[in-house]
């Protein structure tokens, strides 16, 4: 473990995280980030046989490595990546495009299961972007509603594999800390809402035209006199939107995830009694929670149609 | 959960995927889906041209049915006629014949009853002489005689 934290004193008592409950939850919140430590960080080693904390070590110079906890990975900075996250969720990406460039059949008069699977969501996305956006010439829309829709709708469902399955067949292989579901890092989400913020200033400029479009920024809501009133309101209202997009699918993926580690936790206890609670309420929190993600796909797909909506309307409002 | 990188990272492969997913995934699948769906319809409009044709070659159908009905019974009565009068044609003949038959039979009947009268007369005179001869002698000769047996022989 690595910290500058209130416990990390030479001598002290330290105990392997998994085996406290604060430390199970820690550890399952922690990504696998890969960064450059900074010159001078300090690096803590819990040794195993004595249970005490070792003198830190002090990096000699910036180091890229994988960070050993949060801390060390809160210490890289910005630069640094999570690659549990982007791993699983370019793997979940290609496995969407795969699945659904594998599933068009040269024969098509019958389709099977699984192209019907693909002909449904291609046909709820093409509805949704129909009532949403309108008839359009606008090549983009429908796929990016496509991949936005279904690679979330995949990297959710990972919530629903127990949460200690990869993890711990990971650590098996090495690897110490592994989130799998890339909706839990707020990272994975609020990027996403970026690429699609620069698609709506894209769009904007593109439709309505450079001037329209800051006209639109600074002219209302009240008028030309109060420009820089203006301009700040409709900032804050054009940052909102992709904040609260990426902010809403993470908070509540991000919930669920904590409460399957929370339900896992009673499994720890003493009891079996606790132990048969935890089996079942984790049943019933995983049906639930098939409405959550299949229902957060579709709100931050049906967003991204609004949102790019809004950035082709062109009439004044 | 810092923000890090990792956003950027996302958003960059995002954008990649949309792209492909732009390119190679979607038109293909949306063209056949919509090739289905044009043959689907095209299906559906034949299989509606097939009903008009069914519906017309019933209808071909049931005038040709009903023209055959109409011959039939036509030959049928025909027939009928024709067989009603080689009937009446075949009874007339019989009926001719036979009386031809019944006739030619009377007068076969007539002419051999009289032959037998005729015998019979000539027997009953050979009889008559030959008793009256040995009755009387040789007085009476058939000869001399003749017209009284005759006469005798023709009141028998």
């Amino acid at each position: 473990m690595a910290a500058k934290g209130i416990d990390h004193v030479v001598g002290a008592a330290c105990s392997e995280p998994e085996l406290t409950t604060n430390g199970y939850i820690q550890h399952h919140l922690t990504n696998l980030t890969y960064g450059k430590l900074p010159y001078e960080s300090e690096v803590w080693h819990c040794n195993k046989e004595s249970q005490v904390w070792d003198m830190p070590t002090i990096i000699p110079a910036d180091t890229w490595t994988f960070a050993h906890g949060a801390t060390e990975a809160a210490d890289m900075g910005f630069w640094a990546f999570n690659v549990d996250s982007i791993g699983w969720s370019i793997f979940l990406g290609a496995l969407f495009l795969g699945l659904f460039k594998w599933a068009i059949p040269t024969n098509s008069d019958t389709p099977s299961g699984l192209q019907n699977f693909v002909e449904m969501c291609i046909e709820f996305v093409d509805d949704n972007v129909q009532s949403l956006f309108g008839a359009t010439n606008n090549k983009l829309i429908a796929p990016l509603a496509l991949t936005v829709f279904v690679w979330i709708l995949f990297m959710n469902l990972m919530d629903l594999i127990p949460v200690d399955f990869i993890p711990e067949l990971a650590k098996y292989l090495g690897i110490e800390y592994f989130k799998v579901v890339p909706t839990t890092d707020p990272n994975v989400t609020l990027g996403m809402a970026l690429a699609i913020v620069v698609l709506t200033i894209y769009y904007s400029i593109k439709i309505k035209g450079l001037k329209a479009f800051v006209a639109e920024l600074t002219l209302h809501p009240f008028g030309k006199w109060l420009m820089p009133v203006n301009f700040v309101l409709e900032m804050v209202n054009f940052i909102a939107k992709p904040i609260s997009l990426g902010l809403r699918l993470f908070g509540n993926l991000y919930a669920g995830e904590m409460i399957f580690i929370l339900i896992a936790l009673m499994l720890f206890f003493n009891s079996a009694l606790i132990g048969m609670l935890g089996i079942g309420l984790h049943l019933v929190w995983a049906l639930f929670h098939i409405l959550i993600v299949a229902l957060q796909a579709f709100i931050f797909m049906a967003l991204t149609i609004a949102y790019l909506a809004m950035a082709h309307e062109t009439e004044e409002h | 959960m810092n923000i890090n990188a990792t956003l950027l990272a996302q958003a960059i492969v995002f954008i990649i995927f949309v792209v492909i997913c732009m390119k190679y995934v979607y038109p293909q699948i949306l063209a056949v889906m919509q090739e289905r769906e044009k043959r689907i319809s095209d299906g559906l409009e034949a299989a509606k041209k097939a009903d008009d044709s069914l519906e017309e070659a019933k209808l071909a159908f049931d005038k040709e049915l009903n023209q055959a009905k109409e011959e039939a019974a036509d030959i049928l009565k025909k027939a009928n006629t024709r067989a009603s009068q080689i009937v009446a044609d075949a009874s007339t003949k019989a009926e001719t014949e036979a009386e031809k038959i019944m006739t030619s039979a009377s007068v076969s009947i007539e002419s051999e009853t009289n032959r037998a009268k005729e015998d019979l007369r000539q027997q009953m005179s050979d009889i008559i002489i030959d008793t009256t001869e040995k009755i009387l002698g040789d007085e009476i000769s058939s000869e001399k005689h003749d017209d009284i047996l005759k006469k005798a022989a023709k009141e028998l």
